[in-house]
């Protein structure tokens, strides 16, 4: 799942031929892992208006806010507990702030007003919360801060390409939100290389 | 907006085709990637894979050779 979003981020910045290669080392050593649900990397097209990428990226807060706080209830291990409250709390102060995008792109509607009916929860990486969380049930606290880890790296990457998109303020703007899903990933890097 | 337009799969390998795909070249005709941290790293690797953990690959993305196939795990 890292691999995956990996693999995704190496495309993107122009490799060549990139892939992710299914099930990691447990699969190269004939083991079989049980699989994340299917996930795919965000992205845009050349027409997506400022707007456009203000709503998508609240939509992925307000899902892995989602996922971050409804996680709370299934760890057991304080640490990652303590962490995963902190990133809820750290999704919604993103989202405050590209809801505010959002009403300067669209002369003050709310984003939430404008939200495609009909919609799964997404988050980031593109994965339905309803999915990831029952897929969290029960696995190891490492595999959840490894599936994590995939969607900070997603949400990484999607900001410093929306960044690059726009101009002035806006720009500033996807620019720190960048910095910080990079530390919410430093911080989850940290805690998994105390659990393996 | 069309929100599924918005996710695009990811090219994949199983490891199966990753060991024929690797047999048939030298280890300097393909980047190997191993994303994860560096205590798995050193616990087990595949054999010739480049160690950069998925936080630092937005700054490492240089040290792999763009014009070569590239198998992350």
């Amino acid at each position: 799942m890292r691999s995956r979003a990996a693999a995704a981020v190496l495309a993107d910045a122009g490799l060549e031929a990139v892939y992710n290669m299914q099930g990691g080392i447990a699969a190269w050593e004939g083991l079989i892992a049980a699989g994340p649900p299917e996930s795919g990397m965000a992205y845009f097209g050349d027409s997506a208006q400022p707007q456009e990428l203000a709503m998508l990226a609240w939509m992925l807060e307000d899902g892995s806010r989602q996922f971050y706080a409804g996680m709370d209830v299934h760890l057991q291990d304080d640490n990652a507990k303590k962490l995963f409250q902190n990133l809820a709390k750290a999704e919604v102060m993103h989202e405050k702030t590209v809801a505010e995008l959002y009403r300067g792109f669209t002369k003050g509607r709310a984003v939430e007003d404008d939200l495609p009916s009909g919609r799964d929860d997404i988050m980031e990486g593109g994965i339905k919360v309803a999915e990831a969380l029952q897929w969290a049930e029960g696995k190891e606290v490492a595999t959840i801060l490894e599936f994590a880890i995939a969607l900070e790296t997603n949400a990484y990457d999607l900001y410093l390409k929306m960044e690059r998109r726009l101009d002035g303020d806006a720009q500033k703007v996807f620019l720190r939100l960048a910095e910080e899903e990079k530390r919410h990933l430093e911080r989850l890097a940290e805690l998994l290389e105390k659990k393996v | 907006m069309g929100i599924t337009d918005y996710f695009k799969p990811v090219r994949s390998m199983t490891a199966e085709e990753a060991r024929t795909f690797m047999k048939d070249k030298n280890p300097d005709d393909y980047n190997l990637v191993d994303v994860r941290q560096p205590k798995e790293y050193e616990r087990g690797h595949l054999a010739g894979a480049k160690l950069i953990p998925v936080g630092e690959l937005h700054k490492r993305i240089g040290e792999l050779d763009a014009s070569k196939p590239t198998i992350t795990y």
